[in-house]
């Protein structure tokens, strides 16, 4: 009873903030489609027939209990998965129709495409100004000009600009860490992919960063594909237009988020809801 | 029962464990105080002027007593029984017996510099101020009093005025000698450096068959200008010369036989007994500063050590630039792009053990294989016109280098793998994610982020090589180099040069020297240094490390 209170503020949040969920005319592409995926370290398997389709332009979260794979799932998007050795991947996912578990696919390219934003802030060691156009420095991009503006976008885009405007070449270490992870959100929309991968970005963040980030997910979404993985339901509530709910490796449930929360239809997802376990 | 239970709790308590702590960081600190503190004391008083003493001497085997002049160097003292072993009369009231060791010079007329005296014999001790010391450039330290000045063969000082005037032209005398010196080691060395670049241009063309009679023209053309300017050098040359044996000082030594030593030959005169502090103090300085800067004489017991400190340094570096680059990529092989496996872990224990190897062993393998295949090989392909004197094909600063980039190389890998494998996942994973490929990640994040750690691999690798001595004896190191591995005849760096180490330099002065007792303070002050070298070397090199430390701190946490 005690788990529900907060929970039901947020679900009262959530319908305030995605107040124009409901109109039924909205356009609904598909930006992302998850087909018989299956993934495997080494022997064990992670990740049991996930199919599910991610739409353009929505904020998508993933919720489930630790080691339910949800940031596995999130890291298959971006081949994110290549870099551990023993990791085995079968199935489909298509971005724009295309498979990117190609093995011929650019990863490099890929990775231009769809961002990412880690759990724990990571801002290389260098000045704010080069941590955002690392990115662009990598595509070969010097042009004194176009770095600039493109810096002060990213840096605009991440609610940052105001903040950070006086101190571009000051090391990057030295903010703090809410600082820190709209920086590194800064520099992954300095290259200005598709989608963007949020994997728990506000986990290692005090409650008003933490509040000033879910913020920028709601301004980011109309640009950009998000996915976003969270162990905080209540923020699912909030900055999410759907949510999937995952358990031991494979996708339960999912929906649009205000129905997910009030109206779930399988039991897990309404006992790990409502806080039965998790 | 009462003390065993205290016993019992003091032990508990942890307090001996940290007296033992103690002790053993208190041991390590007079060790180390006491090594650098004698190093530093005897090698920092041997520029100290000594005061020279006068005394009446007598013999135990009653001859006639005589006059000695020297400077007292050391005591000792013998016990009656020993004494008595060594065949020395004790008197009833002896209960031990004192000898100095007496620097009496003058070994040109006497035999030896150096010489132990019984303090019992010694009478009328006195510190005359008019006793002049003369060094000199070869025979070593001349003791005794001056007499005259003559040019020519002519008296042209005596007396009061004397002193004044050898100063005088000992001054003129020092500052031919410098451009005799640079006469011949600029001037007549480029020339001669020229002619052989000639001969060897010329053989080359011989040794191919095509010679033409065009080219021969053409050599000949330069070599008569360089002939002519040589001999243009020569003649100056042996006009300086002649100039400085013109005049000579008169002196007498102690059994009263009397000497011309002609100005030319003399580095220095003073009187130590009538030398102020404040004049003791800057012949300090002045010594020291030679001692720095200047080459070596008398088989390296006098004079300075500069080619051998510069020897050291550009061995250091030749090493560092070669180690280091090798080191770095070797780590990141072994580190990022290898397969984890049973083969890559057998390379790394291989690596490991490869810094436990004798150094000797680099020595030998350097030699083997570097001077003498790929040295010989070299000489073989590129130089066959120098033959049958080899360029490559023998110990040189190159070869050196090389060897001792080999002996660090376990160093730089360890510490550059320990430096990538602290880099935090989330700095990679985040360069990865902007759609940097590995190669780039590497190169723009993580090397860089590495550094500090590859600077302490280059700070152990320096240290390690500037003090290494037994393989330089094999791959490059001499006793006397005649010119620098750098200077001014293109090509400037001369990699095949044999050079100078202070560590060898050390061993050199200290086992293999004619006048053991003459060197010995030399051996201190060289190996002070040598430390000195070696601290300045890794004190840059920590101080750049620190700065890319603090450059690219690393996530905390």
């Amino acid at each position: 009873m005690i788990k529900q209170e907060p929970l039901t503020h947020a679900i009262n949040m959530n319908s305030y903030i995605n107040n124009d969920f409901n109109n039924t005319d909205e356009t609904k592409e598909v930006c992302i489609q998850i087909k018989d995926l299956n993934l495997y370290y080494g022997d064990k398997q992670a990740l049991y027939n996930v199919n599910m389709d991610i739409l353009k332009k929505k904020v998508t979260a993933y919720i489930g209990p630790s080691g339910c794979g949800k940031s596995t799932l999130l890291r298959c998007i971006n081949r994110m998965n290549d870099l551990v050795d023993t990791v085995r991947i079968d199935g489909e996912i298509l971005l724009d129709n295309q498979n990117i578990n190609d093995k011929n696919l650019n990863v490099s390219a890929l990775r231009r495409r769809v961002g990412m934003v880690f759990q724990k802030p990571n801002p290389f060691p260098k000045t704010i100004f080069e941590n955002v156009a690392y990115g662009l420095r990598i595509q070969g991009i010097n042009d004194k000009r176009l770095l600039a503006e493109t810096v002060e976008n990213a840096l605009r885009g991440a609610a940052l600009w105001d903040e950070m405007k006086d101190r571009l070449n000051d090391n990057a270490l030295g903010m703090s860490g809410g600082q820190q992870q709209r920086l590194v959100i800064a520099r992954a929309i300095a290259i200005e992919p598709e989608v963007l991968l949020l994997d728990e970005p506000a986990s290692a963040l005090d409650p008003i960063s933490t509040l000033k980030i879910e913020e920028l997910i709601n301004e980011l979404k109309e640009k950009y594909t998000i996915v976003i993985v969270t162990h905080n339901m209540q923020q699912a509530a909030r900055v999410s237009d759907y949510t999937a709910f995952m358990y031991m490796g494979e996708l339960i449930e999912m929906g649009a988020t205000s129905d997910l929360f009030t109206n779930s239809q399988k039991k897990q997802t309404e006992d790990y809801i409502t806080g039965r376990y998790g | 029962m009462m003390n065993q239970e205290k016993l019992k709790a003091w032990i508990d308590s942890g307090t001996p464990w940290i007296w033992l702590n103690a002790t053993a960081v208190s041991i390590c600190l007079i060790m180390v105080v006491g090594v650098l503190g004698l190093v530093a004391i005897r090698g920092t008083s041997h520029f100290w002027p000594g005061k020279v003493m006068q005394m009446v001497y007598k013999n135990d085997d009653g001859s006639a007593p005589k006059t000695l002049i020297g400077e007292h160097i050391d005591t000792s003292l013998m016990s009656v029984a020993m004494a008595k072993a060594n065949g020395h009369v004790m008197a009833e009231n002896e209960d031990k017996l004192v000898q100095f060791l007496m620097k009496t010079g003058n070994r040109d007329l006497t035999g030896s510099d150096f010489g132990w005296i019984l303090e019992r014999n010694s009478k009328n001790v006195t510190y005359p101020k008019e006793l002049v010391v003369i060094e000199r450039r070869e025979w070593g330290n001349f003791y005794g009093y001056l007499l005259s000045l003559k040019e020519n063969g002519n008296v042209i000082a005596q007396g009061d005025t004397l002193w004044a005037k050898v100063n005088e032209k000992l001054t003129t005398s020092l500052a031919l000698f410098e451009e005799i010196k640079k006469l011949e080691k600029k001037e007549i060395g480029a020339v001669n450096y020229s002619l052989e670049r000639l001969r060897l241009k010329e053989k080359s063309l011989q040794l191919k068959n095509k010679l033409t009679v065009a080219d021969q023209k053409e050599i000949s053309a330069e070599r008569e200008i360089l002939d002519a300017e040589y001999k243009k050098f020569q003649a100056q040359l042996t006009e300086l010369y002649q100039k400085g044996r013109t005049i000579s000082v008169v002196a007498k030594i102690d059994n009263g036989s009397e000497l011309e030593i002609p100005l030319s030959k003399i580095v220095r005169i003073y009187q130590p007994n009538a030398m102020s502090v404040m004049d003791d103090i800057g012949f300090y300085f002045t010594k020291f500063s030679e001692f720095l800067t200047d080459d070596p004489r008398e088989s390296n017991t006098e004079g300075g050590i500069f080619p051998a400190i510069f020897g050291t340094i550009m061995m250091v570096i030749m090493m560092s630039i070669i180690v280091t680059p090798f080191g770095v990529i070797a780590a990141v092989y072994l580190k990022e792009y290898a397969k984890q496996g049973v083969i890559t872990r057998t390379i790394r224990i291989a690596v490991n053990n490869l810094a436990g190897v004798p150094s000797i062993v680099y020595g030998v393998f350097g030699l083997g294989f570097f001077v003498y295949i790929l040295g010989g090989n070299i000489d073989q392909l590129f130089f066959p016109e120098a033959a049958p004197a080899p360029v490559f094909g023998t110990p040189g600063l190159l070869w050196a280098s090389i060897t001792l980039a080999l002996l660090t190389l376990p160093v730089v890998i360890v510490s550059t793998e320990e430096g990538l494998s602290r880099i935090p996942k989330s700095i990679r994973e985040g360069s990865l994610a902007l759609g940097a490929t590995k190669f780039e990640t590497l190169w723009q994040t993580i090397l860089p982020m590495a550094s500090p750690s590859m600077m302490t691999g280059l700070i152990l690798a320096v240290a390690r090589a500037a003090g290494e001595v037994a393989p330089l004896m094999l791959v490059g190191v001499v006793k006397l180099a005649p010119t620098l591995p750098l200077d001014g005849n293109f090509p400037f760096l001369h990699l095949d040069r044999k050079f100078m180490h202070l560590g060898f330099h050390i061993y050199d002065v200290g086992f293999q020297s004619p006048n053991v007792e003459a060197a010995r303070p030399l051996v201190y002050a060289t190996s002070l240094l040598l430390v000195a070298v070696i601290l300045v070397l890794n004190l840059s090199a920590i101080i750049i490390r620190n700065r890319l430390r603090e450059k690219y701190r690393a996530l905390e946490g």
